[in-house]
């Protein structure tokens, strides 16, 4: 897919934050509209009379979902370009499972205490700041509490689809969801008329006019025929990003003890009696590599060392929350630039680069060098030396 | 009515929300532009998190740097609130701001049912709050980042996530029946 239009890329970061604001407009403006600044109406989804929180949610999952793969399969969305929330099973299971409850005693969702709080509510400021509190507490606790941070990472699996379990085309999955929804629908109207009269309470919505029914009859039979008119072959992920790094770069990140760095030498035992990097875990076989994966920190980096730098791919159930970077030239190329001194320059700039590849390949070989006579010059990684950018504003 | 000593707005009382389905529609129309346009979904619960980091930072840099979670929002000298959805989450506040008050709805108090007191309720916004959070930080998202967001990109972990928060409001719905109803 190298013709996808999407995701928009940006000339730079700031502009991309622009469209936050934006777009984080218009979700707090629907989730009001939608009512769901008002904590009671919320709460309602779990007594039954006021079923707004499944209707909106699942209209908007079947309207992002139908739109998103269908774009994807016109080819006009690269979804390796995407974000995809990686699967940690238990971590999931158990964090969902809690949340229901928070929801529940609190009346809200992260989300909607700040819609709630922009509404003039007190308890939805309470909520947000109990979840700030609740966030530190775990910040706190991830670090003294035993198996925390097991649970953290448990049932971590990568970036899995429900169609990737089920071996269909997305496309299938999302018609199952949209039908599955619209039963939803009806069968939660029905309910709340019920429940309505058990309680007494009144439905916290105006009653239904038909113009929902037709959305929802039109979203279904848009979704049949882009269903049907398009190709579901097999879906396989596309291979994830793999960017390069110069060894000079690494060996420089290995000195500074850079976090969240963790190097894997695919080489196999042979190829390896060479010698290997400082650092560099061996990880020939999956279960090694996904061991040692499941502990990078989230936005940590992985470098992948081979040979020669040639063919580096990245396997697909490695987790998608990480970058990946192949060392130039492998293991050779850490052999030439790193290992080796460099050449003496004539000019003073080659000179002291020169001085600064030799402490670098000193640090790594062992042997010391002489005191240069020439300044250390600044750090030399070429747009690695990220400027610290001004807080967004809040 | 003596309109007289009341704003001419209060009499009128807020508008009705909208249909669900129409409010739905807007939210996944608002969903599908943000993953077009920023490659990812909406959120909720990162900005609580991000300024932690950011305090934390304050306090112990080297700790907050080694943090198994906090460490990757602060790698590679990054500012922990340099995020799309710290920004976003601001955006859902002045949409929120400017959706309630356009509707008549924007009013300063507090959201119970009929059989408890406000400071019960507000205790328990608090510390339904604190769950949430924890609960947020240890599943990497919320109902908008999880449920919503990866819901809609059919991510396995994530349609799990949406049914055990449903189980999990279901489960103490009963016993907590006395705040809502």
């Amino acid at each position: 897919m190298t013709h996808a239009i999407f995701p928009l890329a940006f000339a730079n970061d700031d502009i991309r934050l622009l469209t936050a604001i934006v777009l984080g407009f218009l979700f707090g403006f629907s989730l009001e509209r939608g009512g769901f600044g008002n904590a009671r109406k919320l709460a309602a989804q779990f007594y039954l009379y006021d079923m707004a929180v499944f209707k909106v949610m699942f209209t908007a999952i079947i309207v992002a979902l139908v739109g998103l793969f269908t774009l994807a399969n016109l080819g006009w969305v690269d979804l390796d370009m995407l974000y995809i929330n990686p699967t940690f099973m238990w971590a999931q299971v158990v964090g969902g499972f809690l949340l229901g409850i928070g929801f529940l005693m609190s009346g809200l969702c992260p989300g909607t205490s700040v819609v709630s709080s922009a509404s003039g509510r007190w308890d939805g400021f309470m909520a947000f700041l109990g979840i700030t509190f609740g966030a530190l507490v775990f910040m706190l606790a991830v670090q003294w509490v035993p198996g925390l941070e097991a649970l953290y990472h448990a049932g971590s699996m990568g970036t899995v689809l429900l169609s990737d379990v089920l071996h269909v085309s997305p496309l299938v999955v999302a018609l199952a969801v949209v039908v599955m929804a619209a039963l939803g629908f009806i069968g939660a109207e029905k309910v709340e008329h019920i429940f309505q009269r058990k309680y007494g309470m009144v439905e916290l919505t105006r009653p239904q006019r038909p113009t929902g029914k037709f959305v929802l009859v039109g979203a279904v039979a848009l979704v049949a025929i882009v269903g049907l008119g398009l190709p579901t072959g097999p879906t396989t992920l596309p291979p994830a990003r793999v960017a390069s790094l110069a060894p000079l770069a690494l060996a420089q990140d290995i000195i500074e003890g850079r976090p969240g760095l963790l190097i894997l030498d695919l080489r196999s035992g042979a190829a390896a009696d060479g010698g290997r990097i400082p650092h560099a875990y061996p990880a020939t076989d999956p279960e090694t590599a996904s061991r040692l994966l499941a502990s990078v920190p989230e936005d940590g980096t992985v470098v992948l060392v081979d040979d020669d730098g040639k063919d580096v791919t990245v396997p697909p159930a490695w987790p998608r929350t990480l970058h990946y970077a192949y060392l130039e030239k492998g293991f050779q190329g850490w052999k030439q630039d790193v290992l080796t001194p460099a050449s003496p320059g004539s000019t003073l700039e080659e000179k002291q680069w020169a001085a600064w590849h030799d402490q670098i390949t000193a640090f790594f070989t062992g042997t010391a060098v002489a005191a240069s006579d020439v300044p250390p010059p600044p750090p030399l990684r070429a747009g690695a030396k990220k400027k610290k950018k001004k807080g967004s504003g809040c | 009515m003596s309109t007289q000593t009341k704003e001419p707005k209060e009499v009128r009382g807020p508008r009705p929300y909208w249909n669900p389905y129409l409010a739905g529609t807007l939210l996944g129309l608002t969903l599908l532009a943000t993953f077009l346009v920023a490659g990812q979904g909406l959120g909720g619960s990162s900005m609580p998190k991000r300024a932690i980091t950011v305090a934390s930072q304050k306090v112990a840099p080297a700790w907050t740097a080694a943090h198994p979670v906090m460490g990757g929002y602060v790698a590679n000298g990054q500012n922990p609130l340099h995020n799309w959805i710290v920004v976003e989450v601001v955006g859902v506040f002045l949409g929120g701001f400017i959706g309630a008050v356009s509707a008549g709805r924007f009013k300063v108090g507090v959201e119970k049912g009929p059989r408890i007191s406000v400071r019960g309720r507000l205790k328990f916004a608090f510390w339904g709050g604190t769950i949430m959070g924890f609960a947020a930080s240890l599943s990497r998202g919320c109902t908008s980042g999880q449920a919503l967001s990866g819901g809609a990109t059919l991510a396995l972990g994530s349609w799990v996530y949406m049914m055990m928060v449903f189980a999990g409001g279901y489960a103490v719905a009963y016993f907590l029946r006395r705040q809502w109803i």
